[in-house]
């Protein structure tokens, strides 16, 4: 395993030393190439976990411990990414929000719909990955535990 | 109008963000462990890879956000925008990774299925054909013996007719008074006894029939096609069954030549296309009883059907190239003949002639068995 991270890690330094100044396909706005890139990861994260999803399901292997958490965590990343398809569109297309304050005490003015559906694509964003890994570990100590007295 | 803190929003983001870490680790050292224990389980294989890509991802995010964090507090830089845009585009490839472990998973889970399927047929397939085995083996034993049986009962009759015949003249031409009467006499009692003795053995060995009875091939016809005609039904196929109108009796072993004509359907089920026909025709020829089985399928080429009997030659995925072998078995047991033709898109029939010597019919005598190579396509059959 060490090998192998040494191996990704050394791909990113690569990476970053060999990539163009202007990298045009993430430019962070709509338009830009890279945000549709992006949001069609998402959703082809999303598929790959419905799949799952019915791949469980399907082989009635729900019944299975391990598989009754890993079942919750692809539910819970279908909703983070199709949240975070909503919550990327909100972001991008969000035009001159009103900011109080300075640093950390800074405020965003709820003026209208879009800032406060951004403002809850933020929490949801940010809140279900922690769930939904929490609940992919516990599928994997669960297997890890039967594994001892029965395989899959 | 209300305004909301930003602070919730960042302490949600790097306590979630360090969560998805912490857990993502945790998850891959499970996986690792799982991995150690079985290291070529299907499954455990995916989930270490999509743990993998999971700790990769809970990295990537959470920098990628730091750095985002980091223009809109200090403002942007070159190495900054360069970097969000690098993170960001390795996001989008870890989704895509993490999408392609799993729908590779998917793939590969039913391939393993169909492996996990095909290994529990040939194990099927093996106790059928190790039962078939002993079977055969227990039925060659007592033929060979009952034919030495009768072989010894023959050799030792002819040496008795002599010996009982010649002491019988010599009686006849002995005087009444002469010492040697006595001796004489007893030798000719003792040699009818023998005789007796040889006949009741040869009788018996004749009469041993604890594998092959006094059988009507029509019923082993009909016994047979009643089981498979729900696979024929399944496949759409027309089957024509035309038997002899008389009973076809015959020293036959049922359960084996079952066996044989339910292999032999199976073959011409597979080959056949969907509203094909099967032909299933019974009939007597001079000194044998023949049992015909003709598909309309899609037939062998004269390479295949060369090989048609020759062990462990299959082109089926799973199969054991043992099937015609042993339908060619039963067939010989039987002292008869099995004979293939077949052309490519045609279809092919089977032909089994079965002798009739032990036939209770009047007017069959005991046939001279059949010539292999003045049979068309002799010697050759359809692969299992």
């Amino acid at each position: 395993m060490l090998r192998r991270s040494a191996g990704i890690l050394c791909g990113l330094v690569v990476l970053v030393l060999m990539a163009p100044r202007l990298v045009l396909a993430f430019e962070m706005r709509w338009e830009a190439q890279g945000s549709y890139v992006h949001q069609m990861a998402h959703v082809a994260f999303a598929i790959a976990m419905v799949f799952l999803i019915l791949e469980i399901r399907g082989n009635e292997l729900r019944g299975w411990p391990g598989f009754t958490s890993l079942f919750w965590a692809c539910l819970l990343l279908v909703w983070w990414n199709l949240d975070a398809v909503v919550g990327h569109a909100l972001d991008w297309s969000l035009l001159y929000p009103v900011i109080l304050g300075q640093g950390l005490d800074r405020r965003l003015l709820m003026d209208d719909w879009h800032i406060w559906a951004f403002y809850v694509t933020q929490i949801t964003h940010f809140l279900l990955p922690a769930v939904a890994f929490y609940f992919f570990y516990r599928s994997l100590k669960r297997f890890n535990r039967e594994a001892e007295t029965r395989l899959p | 109008m209300i305004a909301l803190p930003f602070y919730p929003l960042w302490l949600l983001e790097y306590l979630g963000g360090l969560a998805v870490i912490v857990f993502t680790i945790l998850a891959w050292r499970q996986s690792q462990q799982l991995m150690a224990k079985d290291p070529e389980n299907a499954l455990w294989l995916f989930l270490n890879w999509l743990s993998m890509a999971f700790v990769i991802f809970a990295f990537s995010h959470l920098i990628s956000h730091f750095i985002q964090d980091l223009i809109r507090f200090r403002g942007a830089s070159r190495t900054l925008d360069m970097l969000r845009r690098l993170l960001g585009g390795v996001d989008s490839i870890v989704y895509v990774a993490i999408a392609t472990i799993t729908l590779f998973f998917r793939s590969m889970r039913r391939l393993y299925q169909r492996m996990e399927e095909d290994h529990h047929h040939m194990e099927e397939t093996s106790h059928e054909i190790l039962a078939l085995n002993r079977e055969m083996e227990a039925l060659v034993m007592e033929r060979t013996m009952s034919e030495m049986a009768l072989g010894i009962a023959h050799g030792i009759r002819n040496p008795l007719h002599i010996i009982g015949g010649f002491s019988h003249r010599l009686l006849k031409k002995t005087n009444q008074d002469d010492p040697t009467r006595d001796w004489l006499t007893a030798i000719a009692q003792e040699a009818k006894r023998i005789e007796d003795m040889v006949e009741r053995f040869e009788t018996l060995a004749q009469r041993k029939s604890s594998f092959f009875a006094q059988e009507d091939l029509n019923d082993i016809v009909q016994d047979t096609l009643a089981l498979i005609k729900p696979e024929v039904r399944a496949k759409h196929i027309f089957l024509i069954v035309e038997l002899h109108p008389e009973p076809l009796m015959g020293r036959l072993n049922t359960h084996l030549l079952k066996v044989a004509l339910a292999h032999l359907m199976r073959n011409a089920i597979e080959a056949s296309n969907p509203r094909g026909t099967i032909l299933v025709q019974t009939r007597q020829e001079t000194h044998f009883a023949v049992l015909m089985i003709q598909d309309t399928g899609r037939g062998m080429t004269p390479d295949v059907v060369d090989k048609v009997f020759v062990p462990f030659y299959t082109t089926k995925i799973g199969g054991t190239g043992l099937g015609m072998v042993f339908v060619r078995q039963i067939v010989d047991e039987h002292r008869g003949v099995i004979t293939l033709e077949s052309k490519v898109g045609r279809g092919t029939t089977v032909t089994i002639r079965l002798p009739l010597r032990f036939v209770e019919s009047p007017g069959v005598t005991e046939p001279e068995p059949p010539v292999p190579g003045a049979l068309p396509e002799s010697g050759r059959g359809r692969q299992e």
